[in-house]
C-alpha cells in the first residue's frame, strides 16, 4: 500500500453532522472522543469543517429544513470521502417514519458507506463502524 | 388557607372581575387545576388580571386544538401550586386571536408556533413570521389540522407521493 | 434595519455536540446589537405522530423528542395518561422514577459542564467530566439495560425494578461522584480562566427574566427562585429533602455555580431515593390497546433545562387527540437574546452555552454590522477560535 494510502487510513478526520437527531446518538458520537473509547488511538479527530474532513458522520433523521445542507456539505469535502450513517434514524428513519417533515434515511440524500443500527448505538459500535469502513475501503 | 382554597376564590375573583357571563365554562379536576373558557373579547383582560393581581405572570405555553368547527386555544400559566388555564375558542373561518405580547412578552415565541401549526392568527403581534416551517414550505399548510394526515400532508408540500 | 446591512450564511457543524438553529446578529464593530432565532431545523413533526400511536406506542416516541432529557419527557408523559385515567401509581414505582429523572440530571449537567469548558477553550476540564460521568452512565446502564434511552417507564408504573443488593454497589458509585463534584465546583468557582470568560458575561436581569418567562437554571442563576419539584411538586419531590440553587449575578459564571450546585443536590437525592426505596410493587395494570376516558390533563416537571410541560386531550379514544410538547429551551430563548443583546461577538458561543440549549448548536451564524456595511460568515469552529484568541490577546479590557 502507497503511502498516502498508509496515511489515510492511519488518520480518519471526522466530521459530524446533526441532521435533526434526537440528540442521543449526537452524545454518543462525543462520547467517542473520551477517554473510556478513545477514538484518538485510532488516529480520529473531530474536525469543525468539511474542507478537512475524509469521514463524515450522519446522525439524525433528516429533516426537510436540513436536506440542502447535508447535500452542501458532502459536496464540500474532498475526495475521497465516506459517509457513516450512524443510528437508526438515519438509516431508516427510525422511530419517526410516519413525520411529515423527515426524509427517511441518509442514503435518500447522500450515498452512505457504513450503516451502524442502534438507537442510539453504543459509543463502541460506532468506532467499529468507522473502524471496519476503512478496513473495507481497500485500504 | 390551604391552597385548594385560595385557587377556588382565585376562580371567583377572575370571575368578579371580567364578569360573570364572560366565564363561559370551568372546569377544575383537580384542586391545583383549574380551566376556564371565556369569550375571546374578554381574552386580553382576563390575562392582565391575573398577571397582575393573581400572582399568574408566568406564561408557560400556549397551545391550540383543532376541533373542526371551532379551534381552541390555551393559555396556560402557572404559580406554586396552581395550574391556571384559560381557554378561548375561535370559529376556523376566521381563525384569529388577540395577542397578548404587550401584557406577557414571554408569549412572543408561542403565538408564532400555534399560527404555524394550527393556523389561527394573533393579531397585533410585533413579528407575526413563521417560526419552524421552511422557506420552500407552502402558505396556508398547518399541519397540525384534523384534515391532514402524514400521506397528504406528504403530497401537498412535495407535490408527489412518497415511496 | 436599514438598507446597508447585509447577511452572510455561515458554515456547518461544530465539532462538539450540537444541534443545529440560526441566529442573525446585527452587529456594530465587535458589539451584538440585535439577534433574531430562526429555529425549525429540528421540527419533526412529532405532534402529529402522535395522534396516530396507542399510548403505549408513544412512549417510545416521546422517549426520542430529546436524548439527554429522554426520561424526564417519557416520565411526564406517563403522568399526564395517568392523571387524565385516573390511575394512582404505587410508592415504589413513585421513587423508581425519581431516580431515574435524578441519574438523568446528573449526566446532562455534567455533559453541560463539559460542553461549557470546550467552548471556553478548557478542553482537559472537558475530558476529566466526561470520564466522570461515565460513572452515571454505568449506573444507568445496570439499572435499565441501556446508556441513553432507558425505556424506564410505563403507564401505571416503572418497568423494571432494581434488586435490593446492587443498592450498595450504586451507594458507593455515587459517593465516588460526590467527590468529584465537589472538585468541579471548586474548578468552576475559582480557575482564572474560567472566571474571565464568564464572570459578568451574558447579563439578564431579574426583571426581564420574570417578563420574559424564562425557567430552570437559566432563570435561577438571574436569582428567580423557582423550581417546579418544589412548587408544583411531583413523584416523590413532596417527600425528598433538597435545597433550591440560585444566584443572583445573572450571567455565564452563575449558570456554571447554578448547575454544578444542582449537580451535588442530585446526587444527595440519588442516593437518599437508594436509602428509602419502599416496598411493593412496580406497575398497575395498563393493556396495549387500552382506552383512556374522555378529558384533559396539564403537567409539568422540571427538566434538565428548565420547566417542561405538556397538554394532553382525550376523547375516549387509545390514541390521544391533542399532545403538546413544550420544551424548556423555547422558553428561555427571549431571555437568551436580552443574554446576548450588548454583549461582544467572542461571547457568543459561551453565552449560547450558558443556556444549555436544547436545539443547541448553531449551524449557520449570519452577522451584519451596520455600520460598517461589512457582512461576512464564520463557521462555529471559527467563531469559538476567534473568541479564544480576542480572550487570550485581551481585547477585553
Amino acid at each position: 500500500m502507497g503511502l498516502v494510502t498508509w496515511a489515510r487510513t492511519r488518520s480518519p478526520w471526522l466530521i459530524h453532522f446533526n441532521g435533526a437527531a434526537c440528540n442521543a446518538c449526537d452524545i454518543e458520537i462525543v462520547a467517542v472522543l473520551t477517554p473510556r473509547f478513545d477514538v484518538e488511538r485510532f488516529g480520529g479527530v473531530l474536525k469543525g469543517s468539511p474542507r478537512h474532513a475524509d469521514v463524515l458522520v450522519v446522525s439524525g433523521s433528516v429533516s426537510r429544513k436540513l436536506k440542502s445542507r447535508l447535500k452542501r456539505i458532502y459536496e464540500q469535502m474532498p475526495e475521497p470521502k465516506f459517509v457513516v450513517a450512524v443510528g437508526s434514524c438515519a438509516n431508516t428513519g427510525g422511530t419517526f417514519q410516519d413525520c411529515y417533515n423527515v426524509m427517511e434515511g441518509v442514503d435518500k440524500v447522500i450515498p452512505v458507506n457504513a450503516h451502524v443500527i442502534g438507537c442510539p448505538p453504543k459509543p463502541e459500535a460506532i468506532l467499529d463502524g468507522v473502524v471496519k469502513l476503512l478496513k473495507s475501503a481497500g485500504y | 388557607m390551604s391552597y385548594s382554597e385560595e385557587n377556588t376564590k382565585t376562580l371567583e375573583r377572575l370571575s368578579e372581575a371580567i364578569g360573570e357571563e364572560n366565564l363561559v365554562e370551568t372546569k377544575s379536576p383537580k384542586a391545583n387545576r383549574i380551566y376556564v373558557l371565556i369569550k375571546t373579547e374578554k381574552l386580553r383582560d382576563a390575562v392582565t388580571y391575573l398577571k397582575e393581581k393573581e400572582g399568574l405572570f408566568h406564561l408557560a405555553t400556549i397551545t391550540g386544538v383543532d376541533l373542526g368547527e371551532e379551534r381552541e386555544i390555551n393559555y396556560h400559566l402557572n404559580r406554586p401550586n396552581l395550574i391556571f388555564t384559560i381557554k378561548v375558542r375561535v370559529p376556523s373561518e376566521k381563525p384569529v386571536v388577540p395577542s397578548i405580547t404587550d401584557i406577557i412578552p414571554g408569549a412572543v415565541l408561542y403565538e408564532r408556533e400555534v399560527n404555524d401549526l394550527i393556523g389561527v392568527y394573533p393579531e397585533g403581534h410585533p413579528n407575526p413570521k413563521r417560526l419552524l416551517m421552511t422557506e420552500e414550505w407552502p402558505e396556508g399548510i398547518y399541519p397540525l389540522l384534523k384534515k391532514w394526515d402524514v400521506k397528504s400532508l406528504r403530497k401537498a408540500i412535495d407535490g408527489e407521493e412518497w415511496t | 434595519m436599514s438598507d446597508r446591512e447585509f447577511q452572510i450564511p455561515i458554515g456547518p457543524q461544530h465539532p462538539a455536540l450540537k444541534e443545529p438553529a440560526s441566529f442573525l446578529f446585527t452587529v456594530d464593530g465587535e458589539v451584538v446589537v440585535d439577534v433574531e432565532p430562526r429555529i425549525g431545523y429540528n421540527h419533526r413533526g412529532i405532534e402529529k405522530a402522535m395522534e396516530a400511536r396507542t399510548y403505549i406506542q408513544n412512549l417510545y416516541l416521546t422517549e426520542r423528542v430529546c436524548g439527554i432529557c429522554s426520561n424526564a419527557h417519557q416520565t411526564l408523559f406517563s403522568i399526564n395518561v395517568e392523571d387524565v385515567a385516573g390511575i394512582q401509581i404505587p410508592p415504589r414505582a413513585k421513587y423508581l422514577r425519581t431516580l431515574v429523572h435524578e441519574l438523568e440530571r446528573i449526566h446532562s449537567h455534567l455533559l453541560w459542564v463539559g460542553v461549557a469548558a470546550h467552548e471556553i477553550g478548557f478542553d482537559t476540564l472537558f475530558y476529566y467530566v466526561w470520564r466522570d460521568r461515565e460513572i452515571v452512565l454505568d449506573i444507568l446502564e445496570e439499572i435499565s439495560g441501556n446508556r441513553v434511552n432507558y425505556a424506564w417507564n410505563t403507564i401505571g408504573g416503572v418497568r423494571r425494578d432494581i434488586s435490593s443488593d446492587k443498592i450498595p454497589k450504586f451507594q458507593k458509585m455515587l459517593d465516588t461522584l460526590a467527590e468529584r463534584t465537589a472538585y468541579y465546583t471548586k474548578v468552576a468557582s475559582t480557575e482564572s480562566s474560567v472566571l474571565e470568560r464568564a464572570a459578568g458575561v451574558g447579563y439578564c436581569s431579574k426583571a426581564d427574566m420574570i417578563r420574559l418567562c424564562g425557567s430552570g437554571p437559566h432563570a435561577r442563576a438571574s436569582g428567580v427562585n423557582k423550581d417546579t419539584r418544589r412548587d408544583n411538586t411531583y413523584l416523590a419531590y413532596d417527600e425528598v429533602p433538597f435545597n433550591v440553587i440560585t444566584y443572583d449575578s445573572g450571567d455565564v459564571l452563575a449558570n456554571v455555580l447554578v448547575r454544578v450546585g444542582e449537580l451535588v443536590e442530585s446526587v444527595g437525592i440519588a442516593k437518599y431515593v437508594l436509602d428509602h426505596l419502599p416496598d411493593g410493587p412496580i406497575r398497575e395494570k395498563f393493556t396495549p390497546l387500552q382506552r383512556v376516558p374522555e378529558g384533559e390533563a396539564t403537567n409539568m416537571v422540571e427538566a434538565q433545562r428548565g420547566e417542561l410541560i405538556h397538554y394532553i386531550s382525550s376523547k375516549g379514544d387509545n390514541k390521544p387527540y391533542r399532545y403538546k410538547i413544550r420544551a424548556p429551551t423555547l422558553g428561555n430563548i427571549p431571555s437568551l437574546i436580552v443574554k446576548l443583546k450588548g454583549g461582544f461577538i467572542a461571547d457568543i458561543p459561551i453565552v449560547l452555552a450558558g443556556i444549555d440549549p436544547c436545539f443547541s448548536c448553531t449551524d449557520r451564524m449570519v452577522f451584519v454590522d451596520e455600520v460598517k456595511e461589512k457582512t461576512w460568515d464564520m463557521t462555529n469552529e471559527e467563531l469559538r477560535n476567534y473568541g479564544l484568541r480576542w480572550y487570550k490577546n485581551g481585547f477585553n479590557k
